[in-house]
């Protein structure tokens, strides 16, 4: 056997390795008791029945998927793609429009952070496909990127920092990678790594507006806030004003409420659906003593509504604690007791923001307002 | 809703380039229902005494075409800086963030698509106005059906866009033409480039296409993998439109040449991009600082100026027919009809950017006087600059005098007019008159004048240009000036009848011992 045939046979049994690994993986997917890795596991071998042409079979297995997960939108547009397949436009019409309000529904994260934080959605479409890419491209270090973003935004971050080190491996001491790589070691907790990273990162583009933030967020985790509101300060100079929701998150981290307010009435003419502009002007507004006008509820979303409400007086603190489902809504609730409370009850007011500061995750907005709200002298 | 963003130049890309675009611009304003609606194209790099593209089959699209079409002129003197570094005449990601850049701000979304694309809803009815209305925030791809060339060129009416949207939904069942060629993410689909929606915002976040991709291909793969990052997904709206693009390849464009092509790096700007933005471009992306001028289809068109121009400078002829003569013994006579050769003068300046400064030297004071008045009724609002030395007493608000030596630095564009100063305008032409010597003096300084402009162009060409000043010659077809200034001008053969040649300077103005070569060469012969 020559040199090269004899290297190409033992690099297909690796390959080989390889697939059965994957294969056995999705296996033990498929009999998991949680119906999250059940239901996207379903969703790949639908994927892989589309892709074989064996339609019918696909659709049931999207349909498997969507039992376990109602709100799986990555299983409702592939259904939809197969009915279309089969010419039934008219049924697949409403798996496509479902599967696009479901991802309209997630909420984005603060838009003052890096963008992978904006992400919605499951992204089991996009990883299966980044996972062939890398069965034939072996140079780029794209789709481990495009992974380790998936993963990140469903706040997997350990399984994030491999993909991140490993497109690290291809494309060495990039900037934007090591940037990466920072915020998912601060999501793991380990902030001061994560500084270490982001400090790379700034060294090459110090004018990152995103990175500056995530090195804020990491220092204000640390208890180092003079130096978290100087990354703050810093980025609020650098965004550019067409992006006042940007400018107004970044501002309401500082608890720099005049600042902020203009930023969010620019954000609200711009983007009159979002709730949260709405809640936080009214914040804005209280803060600075200046009366708070009563804003409808906002239709659908349930959360932040109840927080709007606790500002026009529609409901209460307890309402508002109740209906949190998360840590962060519980720490949105909290600050906004807060606030609430200030005026006529400083002590309680600085209660809620400790509360805030001890519970809540230090990427909140939230977070940073309510230990900048601390730090300030008392009445 | 949505400003749609295409380029190109007023060249021959592709197979049947102008049936291609006028068939692509007609059905991409049928899709639309929105007044902020706008089809942006950047004619890049045209050379300056041409029209844009969409200005050169203007009258092959509809009214409606007409109307959203906003076209923003690249000039060749505003590409001369990336010239020396690609081989490519038009680029994309520049023209692409030159319209992005002067978008409709109403919108909120841009659709990157090629001038050889039909969108077909898939609801018949439904605009692609009221799709991006209803779809949720997002970067959306749709696959590319393609048409062989014999379907869209043999059956195709341009003017009738709504029929050929309508063939496109009987053809694509009849003849299969339906077929989806998926592609690894972030390429959803193959040859993803021409379709590509996103939010308005998203692209200024992200600062718009890599403006350094000047070699060509991959730019939409590179914004899909960058929009893929920053979105972290690839939508589809399969359900709502399909895409059909006029196949093209009987001849192979400029920037297709096999396996020989040369392209921007795949590595480069796909498969390593690591991330949404390009910071090194931040504030330039787009040429925000460039002044880019604006065309429109549908008012103040070339045609409106160039007739109000005229308008105002010439009066209708009176008889049915003049007469010249080109015949051999009148060669030395430089009279020439003042009415019938300004409409070709006017020509051959229209299409130059309105604030020129132009300088004209000449021999008769009616043809200044005449060509002033045409200049400023075609919306000119550049200067005409007229040397001291031509002694012509011509007074209009246009024309700026000065020293010959101080103008040439300020020109842009030069007009040489050699004729009889003692000529009037009802004069007769080409019946052998002969110069009088005021007539020669003067033509000897206009002579002189040009000799020294046209061999000095390096020299004396204004800092902020970097590219030959183009040189007009009026009256300069078979008479003695034809040789003159051709030894100078790099100017095609043009009928008598136009009277006028134009051209940039040679870079070596051809020599007497040169002729003298030729003359006995042929000799020999």
């Amino acid at each position: 056997m020559s040199k090269p045939s004899f290297l190409l046979s033992a690099l297909a049994g690796v390959g080989g390795l390889w697939r059965k690994k994957a294969a056995n993986a999705l296996d033990e997917d498929l009999k998991s008791a949680d119906p999250e890795r059940r239901g996207q596991a379903l969703f790949r071998v639908g994927r892989t029945h589309m892709r074989l042409g064996e339609i019918e079979p696909a659709i049931s297995y999207f349909d498997q998927a969507l039992e376990l997960l109602p709100n799986f939108a990555e299983a409702a547009a592939a259904r939809a793609e197969s009915l279309d397949m089969l010419g039934r436009l008219d049924v697949a019409h409403s798996d496509y429009q479902r599967a696009r309000e479901l991802w309209a529904r997630q909420h984005p994260g603060a838009p003052d952070r890096s963008y992978v934080f904006r992400q919605r959605g499951r992204f089991t479409f996009e990883v299966e496909s980044y996972e062939l890419a890398l069965a034939r491209i072996k140079t780029g270090s794209f789709p481990h990127l495009g992974w380790g973003n998936a993963l990140l935004a469903q706040g997997r971050p350990q399984e994030a920092l491999a993909c991140y080190e490993r497109a690290l491996k291809i494309k060495q001491n990039d900037p934007d990678l090591t940037a990466l790589k920072g915020e998912a070691l601060a999501m793991m907790g380990k902030y001061r790594d994560a500084i270490k990273a982001f400090d790379v990162a700034l060294a090459a583009n110090p004018k990152s507006v995103e990175t500056i933030n995530a090195h804020g967020i990491a220092c204000a985790a640390l208890g180092e806030l003079d130096m978290a509101n100087g990354d703050w300060r810093r980025q609020l100079q650098l965004l550019p004003k067409w992006q006042p929701a940007a400018r107004a998150c970044v501002a309401l981290r500082l608890a720099d409420y005049e600042a902020a307010l203009p930023e969010l009435e620019q954000a609200i003419a711009k983007d009159p659906h979002e709730p949260y502009w709405q809640l936080y002007r009214l914040t804005a507004l209280r803060r600075l003593g200046h009366p708070v006008p009563a804003v409808e509820t906002p239709a659908g979303a349930a959360w932040p509504a109840v927080l709007i409400d606790l500002q026009c007086g529609r409901a209460t603190p307890d309402d508002a604690r109740h209906r949190a489902e998360t840590k962060g809504e519980e720490a949105e609730a909290l600050f906004q007791i807060g606030v609430l409370a200030v005026a006529s009850n400083p002590q309680a007011a600085q209660g809620c923001w400790r509360e805030v500061v001890e519970r809540a995750p230090p990427a909140l907005v939230e977070y940073a307002a309510a230990r900048n709200e601390l730090s300030r002298p008392g009445p | 809703m949505f400003s749609v963003i295409i380029y190109g130049r007023n060249d021959s890309h592709g197979y049947n380039l102008h049936k291609r675009a006028a068939i692509s611009f007609n059905a991409l304003a049928e899709v639309m229902s929105d007044p902020d609606d706008e089809i942006l194209f950047v004619d890049y790099n045209t050379p300056d005494d041409h029209p844009t593209f969409p200005e050169a089959i203007h009258d092959t699209l509809t009214d409606k075409a007409r109307k959203v079409m906003r076209i923003f002129r690249v000039r060749p003197e505003q590409h001369v800086h990336l010239k020396s570094k690609t081989h490519l005449v038009a680029l994309e990601a520049q023209s692409r963030n030159v319209a992005l850049r002067r978008s409709n701000p109403n919108n909120r979304w841009v659709l990157y698509t090629n001038t050889d694309m039909l969108l077909v809803s898939r609801e018949p009815g439904q605009s692609l106005s009221q799709i991006l209305g209803e779809v949720p925030d997002g970067f959306y791809q749709i696959p590319r059906f393609e048409i062989p060339e014999m379907l869209w060129e043999a059956a195709f009416d341009r003017k009738d866009p709504a029929g050929n949207l309508e063939k496109l939904r009987d053809w694509s069942v009849r003849y299969h033409l339906n077929q989806i060629v998926h592609n690894f993410m972030p390429m959803r689909y193959d040859a993803l480039g021409d379709f590509q929606a996103a939010l308005r915002d998203d692209m200024f976040t992200i600062h718009g296409f890599d403006e350094t991709m000047i070699l060509g291909w991959h730019c939409d793969s590179n914004l899909a993998a960058r929009l893929a990052l920053y979105r972290g997904r690839v939508d589809t709206l399969i359900d709502k439109v399909f895409g059909y693009h006029c196949d093209h390849t009987r001849v192979a464009a400029a920037n297709n040449k096999g396996r020989k092509t040369t392209m921007n790096s795949h590595d480069q700007y796909i498969w390593n991009v690591s991330s949404p933005y390009v910071p090194a471009q931040a504030d330039s992306w787009g040429w925000p600082d460039v002044e880019i001028e604006e065309v429109h289809l549908d008012r103040d068109t070339s045609y409106q100026r160039y007739t109000a121009g005229l308008d105002k400078a010439i009066k209708p002829a009176t008889t049915p027919f003049i007469n010249t003569s080109c015949e051999w013994h009148l060669f030395d006579d430089l009279t020439y009809d003042l009415p019938h050769t300004l409409p070709f003068v006017c020509d051959q300046v229209l299409t130059y950017p309105k604030a020129t400064a132009l300088m004209i030297v000449a021999t008769r004071a009616d043809f200044v006087r005449e060509f002033a008045v045409a200049w400023r009724g075609m919306g000119f609002t550049g200067p005409i600059l007229l040397p001291k030395e031509c002694a012509l007493d011509v007074e209009d608000p246009a024309i700026e005098s000065g020293r010959f030596a101080d103008l040439l630095k300020r020109t842009e564009l030069f007009l040489f007019e050699f004729g009889l100063k003692t000529q009037k305008i009802d004069d007769p032409v080409r019946t052998g008159r002969e110069e009088s010597p005021v007539d020669r003096k003067q033509l000897k300084l206009v002579e002189r004048l040009f000799r020294q402009a046209a061999s000095t162009e390096g020299e004396t060409r204004p800092p902020s240009k970097r590219l030959p000043r183009r040189f007009i010659g009026v009256n300069v077809i078979y008479n003695k000036y034809w040789p003159i200034f051709t030894d100078y001008v790099g100017a095609n053969i043009n009928p008598f009848c136009s009277q006028v040649l134009a051209g940039v300077p040679l870079a070596v103005p051809v020599t007497v011992k040169e002729k003298i070569l030729k003359f006995r060469k042929k000799k020999a012969a």
